[in-house]
């Protein structure tokens, strides 16, 4: 679109002759910045989507199902005992510089993992299990394990080319910007799109890698423009500056809704919320810590609470009815989730009797208080400052404890914060969210005793990952289980029978899965596809499915939004009225007025 | 006040030069003294900023638990330590930003030139616009213009920036009904075009003017406001009588006298804003996702970026205490009457 946007000065003629070989470029507004495009260093989804268009990985997850599909690794075999994993690499993948891409290159990649401090931040998990890598030929890669692991089909490591990484040593890569300025060139990988411009902070641009192993995609190229606010990006997909708008929140997205030209389509997500509760903070040594309130290690009280909360009022309320009701902690769009039969329902006077059965009474004031008098029930909250969602839900939570006999005070806090206080203990209840990965096992490891908080050195203690307090001894034997477990449909089975009993003991009451809420302008790209088949999202999918599968609408459908310099004399003609307007009416005013004082 | 000014320079210029000199030079010191005294402060104000910069690694899944001990050691170093680090490279000349992992001063510095540009077109026009309003919406006080001119600067001076920012994208970058939208929403540059050619210029300028307008309406008011307000102060001044006296024409008066006593403060002003608005621009900036210094400020406080931070509140001190001195000195230049 280059050409197009010089519309201050070069004379319309210029734009014209440069329409009809104009590069078909899919441009994509996000609000999120990458924050590094060293593999190595980035943490945000748009450095993992920059990436996903520059690397290949060994194995991908499909698009249907996020099942693991081949990649680099045209297929691969284990051994008997599950040990030792055979992957075969496809020998017609290139690098953006025309090196091929060989085993050594995949082998080098790993080891790099295994050997590397800044490296196994990103990987570390995929490569806990793997003894060594070693490529045995140009198209053999051996790993032998430590243990066996269901993790080796899904080895998303960007595979990077030896000819340029084994120039940065281990202490330069955590300062490698991996641009293409940088030094050695940055960006090079063997994925469909190749890095063009990198300038941080405003946007990246991608071509088309004509020498692609797999279909080569039809677009020329794809480019992504970062906006800081979200309104801005909206009146972007609007006027046509860019294709897609990424992530857009709910209030913004129903105004698209019925506009001309412009798909707004909401996604199911693996991303959800909860409500946690403090059923016991203490250290991974057993040590207990914080100030939770006794009530909440009763099981029969956090039922209770459950009862007491209308997940579809939430769903309705807090995400204009984006999302659906929350269950389990594997989300409903993997196979892996387990639905209870027989789900807590909202039921107020169930909650009432349940409270009264187990023997905490109401005082005068209302308020239960425990069963021998003491402690009255009354909880410290907490909801995310970043998430209106999160304040409104704790708003509601109020209100509906309050008709249980519980009494509660909020605060809104900072994620950095809430990450201290779920740490340290001192929280009652609060509202937080996870977004879950295709494999369940990190999901499914947040609940095991191990990650419970711990202590450092100086007396500072940090929050693991398990913010309930949840320790199980059942469901940490099955964790490990799952966790070796290379038969797919058994390991479900017990993933599922892990989500059954959180559920079943109330550690965490899942309160929605929230849509995801993209749009996109139908006059310009078709073709898109979801993950999952046919409800999930259409970018930002474990995958480069539509931006390898996206055609123009029609031909030359890009001209139509080139005409900036008609556009600026119109536009121009516009604005000198409406100020000639607002200033004739100013004029006017002041000059009736003084006759107004006059009479 | 009675005497013209301007013989009174001239004849008070010449011996006093000895006197401009020093004052420059106090100016310059006392200057160097704020600076030291704001990087000291700057440490301690960032760490008193709540919250847990190692909270961002809990997003990554993988990150291992010796890993974010490590990165949480670091930021726990005892304050002390942390000072004598801080002190040993006050500048952050070797830092390296957290967020996103470059020298800070790279980052610095890549952002730099989108302010500079913003803030030079927001300045020349607020400064030209609004200064010519002020001078003749005061000189001729009570009349249609000045009535008019003080309603729409009253009306642009209480505009939060960010609303006309909206506002300005609605209607300019989008269009209003058969109207096109002609200017872009976002960004300052194209991507696939270098900065330093004529398309490049081309192409910066049209990013440039929904944010230069954002942020001169508002400075256009106020400086026209400030000019408007000096002027009216003059208007009754006996140097002005005389003058008028000796038969100058009317706005040779207003031209030679009224107006070169009228714009001191208005000068003053426009430097101290200049210094303000290079970290100031922040709300404009985010709103048209212009990548300068006010928006990296947004997301290094965002990102609890703390080596960033101070690279950028260095900036912001050194740009305040740079522009402060050269107000003084043009002040000075000007009014010999202030170098004491």
């Amino acid at each position: 679109m280059g050409a197009s946007l010089s519309g201050l000065g070069a004379g319309p003629v210029a734009a014209e002759s440069a329409s009809p070989d104009e590069e078909l470029i899919f441009r994509v507004g996000v609000l999120q910045d990458v924050d590094n495009l060293n593999p190595f260093k980035g943490i945000t989804a748009a450095a993992y989507e920059t990436w996903a268009l520059m690397y290949d990985s060994l194995t991908g997850y499909a698009a249907e199902d996020f099942s693991p599909v081949p990649r680099l690794a045209e297929s691969w075999e284990q051994s008997d005992d599950g040990l030792t994993w055979t992957y075969t690499i496809r020998d017609d993948a290139v690098f953006h510089d025309g090196e091929p891409l060989t085993a050594d290159d995949v082998a080098y990649t790993f080891n790099r993992v295994l050997d590397g401090k800044v490296e196994q931040t990103n990987y570390g998990s995929y490569v806990a299990q793997i003894e060594s890598v070693e490529a045995t030929d140009d198209t053999t890669v051996v790993m032998t394990l430590k243990k066996p692991t269901p993790i080796m089909e899904r080895l998303a490591v960007p595979i990077l080319p030896k000819h340029i990484w084994s120039k940065i040593d281990d202490d330069e890569v955590a300062e490698y910007t991996n641009e293409p300025d940088a030094d050695p060139p940055g960006g090079i990988g063997s994925g469909p799109f190749v890095l063009e411009e990198a300038r941080e902070g405003q946007f990246y641009r991608f071509s088309t890698n004509e020498d692609y192993w797999g279909e080569v995609p039809v677009i020329d190229g794809v480019e992504y423009r970062f906006y800081r606010s979200a309104d801005a990006m909206v009146q972007a997909l609007k006027n046509g500056e860019i294709d897609f708008a990424d992530d857009i929140d709910a209030p913004l997205f129903d105004a698209l809704e019925g506009e001309e030209d412009i798909e707004a389509r909401d996604s199911v997500y693996y991303g959800w919320n909860y409500l946690t509760f403090n059923s016991g903070a203490a250290l991974t040594d057993g040590t207990p810590i914080g100030t939770g309130h006794p009530s909440l290690k009763d099981p029969r009280v956090r039922l209770a609470i459950h009862h007491a909360v209308d997940k579809e009022v939430l769903v309705d309320r807090t995400l204009g009815g984006r999302g659906s009701p929350g269950t389990t902690i594997i989300p409903p769009l993997y196979p892996e989730h387990a639905e209870p039969a027989d789900p807590v329902t909202y039921d107020p006077a169930e909650a009432n009797r349940i409270l009264d059965e187990a023997g905490y009474a109401r005082g005068q004031d209302g308020i239960r208080t425990m069963p021998d008098g003491s402690n009255p029930l009354v909880y410290q909250m907490y909801s995310r400052q970043n998430s209106e969602t999160s304040q409104s839900t704790i708003q509601f939570l109020q209100g509906w404890l309050e008709e249980i006999g519980i009494d509660s005070t909020a605060e809104v806090v900072s994620e950095g914060r809430l990450y201290e206080i779920a740490g340290e203990g001192t929280f009652d209840m609060y509202e937080w969210g996870w977004v879950s990965e295709p494999d369940p096992d990190y999901q499914l490891s947040t609940m095991t005793c191990r990650q419970f908080s711990y202590e450092v050195a100086n007396g500072t203690v940090y929050a693991g990952l398990n913010d309930a307090f949840y320790c199980d001894q059942e469901y940490d034997r099955l964790y490990q289980q799952q966790a070796t477990e290379l038969d797919s449909e058994r390991r479900t089975e017990i993933a599922q029978r892990m989500q059954l009993m959180l559920y079943d003991s109330n550690a965490y009451i899942v309160t929605e899965y929230y849509n995801y809420l993209q749009a996109y302008r139908t006059d310009r790209f078709t073709g898109f596809v979801p993950q999952p088949d046919p409800d999930g999202a259409i970018l930002f999918q474990y995958g480069t499915y539509s931006y390898l599968n996206i055609e123009p609408v029609t031909e030359g459908a890009a001209s139509s939004d080139d005409g900036p310099s008609p556009g600026l004399i119109v536009g121009g003609v516009a604005g000198a009225a409406v100020v000639a307007g607002l200033t004739l009416w100013l004029v006017g005013r002041s000059r009736r007025s003084p006759h107004a004082d006059v009479e | 006040m009675a005497v013209d000014t301007a013989t009174a320079v001239a004849a008070s210029a010449a011996p006093r030069t000895g006197g401009l000199r020093r004052f420059v030079g106090y100016r310059l010191l006392s200057g160097l003294g704020t600076l030291v005294f704001v990087l000291l402060f700057n440490f301690f104000l960032f760490r008193m900023l709540p919250g847990d910069p190692a909270a961002r690694y809990r997003a990554v899944k993988n990150i291992s638990a010796a890993d974010l001990a490590r990165i949480r050691a670091e930021l726990n170093a005892p304050l002390l330590q942390q000072f004598w680090d801080y002190l040993r490279d006050p500048l952050a000349l070797n830092g390296i930003s957290a967020w996103k992992g470059q020298p800070v001063w790279d980052l610095v510095g890549g952002r730099a030139w989108p302010t500079v540009v913003l803030l030079g077109a927001s300045t020349v026009v607020s400064v030209l616009i609004g200064v010519w309003v002020g001078i003749k919406a005061g000189w001729n006080r009570g009349s249609r213009f000045d009535k008019v001119s003080t309603g729409v600067t009253l009306l642009f001076y209480a505009t939060p920036e960010f609303w006309l920012g909206l506002l300005l994208i609605m209607c300019l970058s989008s269009g209003i009904g058969p109207f096109p939208g002609i200017f872009p929403s976002g960004g300052v540059i194209d991507s696939g075009i270098e900065p330093l050619s004529v398309d490049g210029a081309l192409s910066v300028a049209e990013h440039t003017v929904l944010p230069a307008t954002a942020l001169g309406a508002v400075y256009l008011a106020e400086y026209s406001l400030i000019m408007r307000a000096s002027m009216v102060d003059e208007l009754g001044q006996e140097y002005l009588t005389t003058a008028r006296a000796k038969g100058l024409m009317d706005h040779a008066v207003r031209r030679r006298h009224a107006v070169p006593n009228a714009s001191l403060p208005t000068i003053t002003l426009i430097f101290l804003n200049i210094g303000f608005i290079i970290g100031g621009a922040i709300t404009v900036e985010t709103v048209f996702s212009y990548p300068g210094l006010g928006l990296l400020t947004f997301e290094a406080v965002s990102e609890q970026d703390f080596v960033l931070m101070q690279a950028l509140f260095l900036v912001f001190t050194g740009s305040v205490i740079a522009f402060n001195i050269v107000a003084d000195i043009i002040i000075a230049v000007l009014d010999p009457r202030i170098r004491t």
